[in-house]
């Protein structure tokens, strides 16, 4: 018997006759971890769950649940006899039945022996939807129907919750509650849990793993840290958008140069021979700002995020380099002004490709 | 798993499909067959003025209806006047009012000592007024008649047309400048335009399909010419290579009304930044004009033939007497609910396999199983009677077993077989658009939550559909109660309804005796009517 709670092995997922993402093999290695799956749209991800959830079928590999063999080319368990939660993203509430009869439909549906029940009135607090319990479905607002339908899954206790985009139409000024609360409820349950999104920062604060699926392939899958910190792949870091990539020369055991920035030290995390020509990535947070410098180069752009200011800068060689600063900064710099940039340039882990 | 179930969708839509195939094909399969010389005569006398008939009784029906119904809808859905509400759902009343009573009401009131005689010499005392009064009989009376009982197909599709119009394009004329003629000409019209031709196609078919008021005014059309056929010379080939020329026909009609469906679906799916019209309140004449338009259709097209026949109805009270209602109702009741049984039985199982199995071939199949509406009931039931008997004589009397023309010929049975094809696309597509209302994602969640498939469709199909489901089954109703020639044809011997009483007692010139029957027929049916205004007339927040 496998020691993996979750199995995915070579698996080709396809829809609508289609392959979308080809030979993805993924663990879950322990009951009640959280996985974020993140990629562009249509490029997979909502097959992957349909697939693992049975309404779709595969044509190799194998998809295990606590050893037991749910989907391969020759078995395939039907959704109903699975124990998986799916909550779609569009809406799926049953449209004759009130939220709270939605709710409730979950809980007498599956019998729910010897684990410890969760209570739906807590459920229906957490997510706030007390006061629409009485409603129908076309009476409520889209954010309200994914709320009901994250609460349904969540009061069957299934072995597996597979969530879609589950808080994509949910107001901002409430989403991180939700986020917080849903955290602490799924890992409180232990219930193992597969969440879709786009959203890089509800997955990197929601997954133990973030899985991302880029151009029909499972790219990197891996910590949050190591997936922000060390992508693994150029289409890695274009996806993610925070950062890019430079021309550089490897000039030594800790260091490269580049031909705006002059040379930077830091510690590799691959090695490259001396002389080797490379891609290096630099973030926002890589620079730090100095108006002493004599580095200075012209800002471009500066959007404000609240705790901080990200500049964009241009080099002589016209790139463009993204530059974070706290945005108690007093100094501000405008459009067509010079910024400095602290030398001599010191970067804690050196990415390249 | 899946495939095992897969076949047995696959053999109920094949089967519906095949069943209702059976008179397309025999009709066309006896256009080759030989005939009697009752043909070639007719080639040289009559089967020009058949056709010519016909296309004149389609033209003048077409742009009557055009006129009354789109003209009616646009009053109602655009502007505010005293009545305004009541006339939305009265207008669709004159559904209950069969084109064969109406040509009765017509013919009754306007013939030489008829009721407007008796009213003017009320009036006016004695004197020869059938000289001045006019004569509303031979075809123009046909498409009275026709038109004003048929003319709500075109209200209803063009009055939902232009609910859905969008408030910003009208906005927009008025924006530019233009006039209200210029708006309605320009923007409204050309916006509804694919479900005015959806209206009218519906119209052209039953126009086409109709028999008790064209026999009743004595018009040769292609319709009467089957009839007779069968009838008169006794010819079944005959009535089938007449038959293909109307299906030919009708096959146009049916290309062009299902291209503009198309269409008229992509029109309406707008979603979002709907904004609910504004309706224009109309002051002083204009808005005196707009409420006598719409009385005066409204009491053409409803208050007249009930008015007449309710007349009659007292004038000659013994009618009411020998008639024997109760019978009349029993069995008018026990076809309605033997057929509308079948019909939504066998809709809703066809419906949800395509719905589980999402296999376009079982789509393609549904679609030829729905063609049967297009068929005229004449000609359905003659070619079911040929389609039987070649059975009988060449299958079972060859492979030795009994016959079943008893079974299907003059039998409760062979009538619901053939009410089953007529209308099994009102059934189908009653529940299919019930069915569309449910995302897909519902049942996926159902069976995610423990939910067998049976369970699924049990518990949340037909609750949710059971609204669609007495939709449809009214629908069957009104069609059955107003139904005449398969009835007529293929009745058992002594089993009548409203409708083939009413028209036996015109065809035997008692036209008195008629108005009772037809009376209750659209009493029934008006009740049937009011009881679907809602679902009919539904806007888009409800």
């Amino acid at each position: 018997m496998s020691k993996n709670f979750l199995e995915i092995k070579n698996v080709s997922f396809k829809a609508g006759g289609k392959i979308k993402v080809r030979n993805v093999s993924l663990n879950i290695e322990n009951k009640g971890d959280i996985i974020c799956l993140l990629g562009p749209s249509g490029v997979g991800k909502t097959t992957i769950l349909r697939t693992i959830a049975g309404l779709e079928k595969i044509q190799s590999g194998t998809i295990k649940l606590k050893g037991k063999i749910l989907s391969s080319a020759k078995n395939h368990i039907e959704p109903e006899n699975r124990n998986i939660s799916l909550s779609f993203q569009e809406n799926s509430l049953f449209p004759h039945y009130t939220v709270e009869k939605n709710i409730y439909l979950g809980v007498e549906a599956k019998k729910i022996n010897g684990k410890k029940r969760i209570n739906p009135k807590k459920i229906i607090k957490l997510l706030n939807i007390e006061k629409i319990l009485s409603k129908y479905p076309h009476q409520i607002s889209a954010g309200e129907a994914q709320r009901t339908a994250l609460a349904r899954s969540l009061v069957t206790q299934p072995d597996l919750l597979l969530l879609d985009e589950p808080l994509s139409n949910v107001d901002q000024s409430f989403k991180e509650e939700i986020q917080v609360q849903l955290k602490k409820l799924l890992n409180d349950l232990k219930i193992t849990t597969i969440v879709v999104t786009h959203d890089s920062y509800e997955a990197f604060y929601l997954g133990n793993k973030c899985g991302l699926i880029l151009e029909e392939k499972l790219k990197q899958f891996d910590d949050p840290y190591n997936v922000y910190h060390f992508p693994n792949s150029i289409e890695v870091v274009n996806f993610l958008n925070r950062g890019i990539l430079i021309p550089a020369k490897v000039t030594g055991e800790n260091s490269l140069e580049n031909e705006d920035l002059g040379i930077i030290k830091g510690n590799f995390i691959k090695h490259y021979p001396k002389g080797s020509k490379v891609q290096l990535l630099l973030q926002p947070e890589d620079l730090e700002h100095d108006d002493k410098s004599n580095l200075k180069l012209e800002v471009i752009d500066r959007k404000f995020r609240g705790t901080n200011f990200i500049y964009t800068l241009k080099t002589p060689s016209n790139k463009l380099i993204p530059v974070f600063v706290h945005s108690h900064h007093i100094h501000q710099h405008e459009v067509d002004e010079k910024f400095g940039i602290k030398r001599p340039i010191n970067i804690d882990h050196i990415v390249c490709f | 798993m899946w495939n095992g179930k897969l076949n047995f969708w696959y053999f109920i839509t094949f089967t519906i499909s095949l069943i209702v195939a059976i008179p397309i094909l025999t009709v066309f399969s006896s256009f080759f067959e030989d005939t009697s010389q009752y043909f070639e005569i007719l080639k040289k006398t009559f089967f020009l003025e058949y056709i010519f008939n016909s296309l004149i009784l389609l033209i003048g029906v077409l742009f009557l209806t055009f006129i009354l119904g789109v003209g009616s809808a646009y009053i109602v859905s655009f502007y505010q006047f005293p009545g305004a509400n009541f006339f939305k759902w009265a207008l669709i009343l004159s559904f209950a009012v069969p084109p064969y009573i109406y040509a009765y009401s017509l013919f009754a009131f306007f013939e030489n000592y008829g009721t407007a005689f008796t009213i003017l010499k009320y009036f006016f005392g004695d004197g020869n007024y059938n000289k001045q009064i006019p004569k509303f009989d031979g075809m123009f009376g046909l498409i009275l008649s026709i038109s004003f009982s048929l003319y709500a197909y075109v209200y209803i599709l063009a009055r939902s047309s232009f609910l859905y119009q969008s408030q910003n394009l009208i906005e927009l004329g008025k924006n530019l400048g233009f006039s209200k003629f210029k708006s309605f000409y320009s923007i409204i019209l050309p916006s509804a335009r694919p479900a005015i031709v959806a209206g009218l196609s519906l119209v052209a078919m039953e126009t086409l399909a109709e028999f008790g008021a064209v026999d009743f005014f004595s018009v040769n059309t292609l319709t009467t010419g089957i009839y007779n056929a069968w009838i008169t010379f006794d010819d079944l080939a005959f009535a089938n290579r007449i038959s293909f020329f109307l299906l030919l026909f009708i096959f146009i009609l049916f290309l062009t009304e299902n291209l503009s469906r198309k269409k008229a679906k992509y029109h309406l799916e707008t979603k979002g930044g709907f904004k609910k019209k504004e309706k224009i309140k109309l002051c002083g004449w204009k808005s005196f004009f707009a409420f006598i338009f719409c009385f005066t259709l409204f009491f053409l097209s409803f208050l007249f033939p009930l008015s007449q026949m309710l007349y009659w109805t007292i004038k000659f009270p013994e009618n009411l007497i020998d008639l024997q209602i109760i019978d009349l109702l029993l069995n008018t009741l026990y076809l309605v609910s033997l057929s509308s049984l079948f019909l939504v039985f066998f809709a809703l199982i066809s419906n949800y396999g395509n719905r589980v199995s999402n296999k376009k071939i079982l789509n393609v199949l549904s679609t030829l199983s729905i063609s049967g509406y297009a068929i005229p009931g004449v000609i359905l039931a003659i070619a079911f009677i040929t389609f039987i008997a070649w059975f009988d004589e060449n299958i079972l009397n060859t492979l030795g077993f009994l016959s079943i023309k008893k079974i299907f010929i003059g039998s409760v049975l062979g009538l619901v077989v053939v009410y089953f094809v007529r209308f099994y696309s009102l059934a189908f597509n009653g529940i299919k658009s019930g069915y569309e209302k449910i995302n897909i994602a519902v049942d996926e969640s159902a069976y995610l939550l423990g939910y067998s498939k049976s369970k699924t469709f049990l518990n949340i199909h037909i609750p949710y559909l059971r609204n669609s489901l007495l939709f449809v089954v009214i629908l069957i109703s009104l069609e059955i109660i107003r139904e005449l020639p398969i009835t007529l044809i293929l009745r058992p011997f002594n089993f009548e309804t409203f409708a083939t009483t009413a028209y036996i007692s015109a065809s035997e010139d008692l036209l008195e005796a008629a108005a009772v029957p037809s009376l209750c027929l659209i009493v029934i049916a008006s009740f049937f009517i009011l009881l679907t205004s809602n679902y009919i007339l539904r806007d888009r927040d409800e």
